[in-house]
């Protein structure tokens, strides 16, 4: 067996070493390069900055535990933006196994800008139904969620006055890690109640959200752990997602190497078996 | 019996069909009325269907356990865990905290479920990476483009490719906007002229298979 052949069957648990370390050491040790803010992440950033004090900002945290790591830096930076712009926040999930954690960020990041439950903001929990929930809530906030996730009535909460439907909603963001998510709250919520819609997603789904975006369907999109990053950046308070770039650097390189070694050595073999055959 | 059975769900399907279809179109007060009327239906639906997903999922692992198939001690963790939770999830009225203070059923949920996912998703890396050194080979033209792009992005959305390779950002933007949102945009509608089409089908009673394949 020559040396490429050798190593295109290298024990896989030397990759797993490599990948663990190239995680753990810029954790450990990290360098803070500086993060380059796009276009579709400054927008969502733009809009909410544009919005006077006291507007309804929706925030939709529709993912579950396993996509935490990317999403739930991207809900608190939001959230904090939103509070800092004194804006009311609504939040809520499509995703009944993200409700405990969706409320925890919520109230979390609520009570550390010093905001009051049902005054400054409310989540809303879970509902059963997934896109029938948004035409619901388009139709009558109230007939969807009679009451919070608290068990108060939502007709009797200073931050839902004046506030009927989502037609009263000045910008919906939804944080998604797949279906029900961003493209859900566009075909049954802003298409019919023509609220603004932003998104923020996992950096799995977000090539495929491009189309809703350049199209204006989206308004803006942070996309995995980077968008969340960028965020932090953009509201001048640095977190957990910029912290975890300098491992995704590294981690990007390392797969990336071995993407150059795999060919390096694939092309060794094939070269090599040629010249063999003209033999 | 058939009636019941075939041409009344077909007759529903049809009126239903073509009443929501229509009613997107007319925003009278009546049809907006309707239309908050059913989105409810469709809610209350909706945890029906939630707790068939979980009768359905006991007696599946329930089958399992009394069979002693293979793999049977899988599903009788699975019971345990399912029934665990529910006993107290109900015990807790659902509540993750209840003064501040977290129940049994927010401690099950922060530091059970929340890590064993966290992990789940989190070991993909792993796989990915020792995936893609053993197969992501550019054995063809399209698969070197297919390859040459992926390093491209990988490198534009890092910071530490961005400032090795000042121009990577750029190019990530432009595959991510041009190339990649064009040809989504194309399977995106291609996907809504199938559903379209298969919409039409089942509102007009040409597709019956969502009636099941029992006898008449």
């Amino acid at each position: 067996m020559s040396l490429a052949e050798r190593m295109l069957s290298i024990d896989r648990r030397i990759i797993f070493l490599m990948i663990g370390l190239c995680t753990l050491i810029p954790l450990l040790y990290p360098v803070g390069l500086a993060i380059k803010v796009s276009p579709e992440v400054k927008s969502v950033y733009d809009y909410i900055e544009s919005l006077p004090a006291g507007s309804v900002f929706l925030l939709s945290l529709d993912f579950d535990p396993a996509s935490k790591p990317e999403l739930y830096p991207q809900a608190v930076a939001l959230m904090r933006h939103a509070f800092k712009k004194n804006l009311r926040v609504i939040g809520m999930t499509l995703w009944l196994p993200g409700t405990g954690m969706a409320n925890e960020v919520v109230s979390r990041i609520a009570r550390e800008e010093g905001k009051v439950a049902g005054k400054d903001y409310v989540f809303l929990g879970w509902s059963p139904g997934g896109g029938s929930v948004i035409i619901n809530m388009g139709q009558d906030l109230y007939k969807a969620f009679p009451t919070d996730y608290n068990n108060q009535p939502t007709r009797d909460l200073a931050v839902l006055n004046g506030v009927q439907s989502l037609r009263d909603v000045n910008y919906v963001v939804s944080l998604a890690a797949g279906t029900t998510g961003i493209e859900t709250w566009y075909v049954f919520g802003k298409d019919k109640y023509k609220f603004e819609l932003g998104g923020g997603c996992t950096g799995v789904i977000a090539p495929g959200l491009y189309p809703l975006l350049r199209s204006g369907q989206i308004n803006g999109l942070i996309g995995g752990l980077r968008g969340a990053a960028e965020y932090e950046v953009l509201i001048g308070k640095k977190g957990k997602a910029v912290a975890g770039m300098d491992a995704q650097s590294a981690t990007h390189f390392a797969i990336i190497l071995l993407v150059i070694l795999c060919n390096v050595f694939y092309f060794s073999i094939r070269t090599s078996g040629k010249t063999a055959g003209q033999h | 019996m058939t009636f019941l059975r075939r041409q009344l769900p077909l007759l529903i399907t049809f009126v239903t069909g073509i009443l929501f279809a229509a009613q997107y179109y007319v925003p009278h007060p009546l049809s907006e009325q309707m239309l908050t009327s059913v989105s409810k239906w469709l809610q209350i639906i909706g945890g029906f269907a939630l707790v068939l997903g979980v009768t359905s999922l006991f007696h599946i692992h329930a089958v399992k356990i009394r069979r002693r198939e293979p793999g049977w001690g899988y599903s009788f963790v699975l019971y345990a865990g399912m029934v665990g939770t529910i006993v107290i999830g109900l015990w807790h009225g659902g509540k993750e905290t209840t003064d501040g203070v977290t129940t049994a059923f927010g401690w099950i949920y922060s530091f059970m479920m929340v890590p064993l996912q966290g992990t789940m998703f989190a070991i993909l890396a792993f796989f990915i990476a020792s995936a893609a050194y053993r197969s992501f080979r550019a054995r063809s033209r399209e698969a070197a483009v297919l390859l040459i792009a992926a390093v491209i992005v990988m490198l534009g959305r890092v910071p530490l490719g961005e400032h090795l390779i000042p121009v990577s950002g750029d190019i990530t933007q432009w595959i991510l906007n041009v190339l990649n949102a064009s040809v989504r945009r194309a399977i995106l509608i291609g996907i809504s002229l199938g559903a379209v089409a298969l919409s039409l089908k089942i509102i007009f009673g040409v597709e019956r298979a969502y009636l099941g394949g029992g006898k008449e």
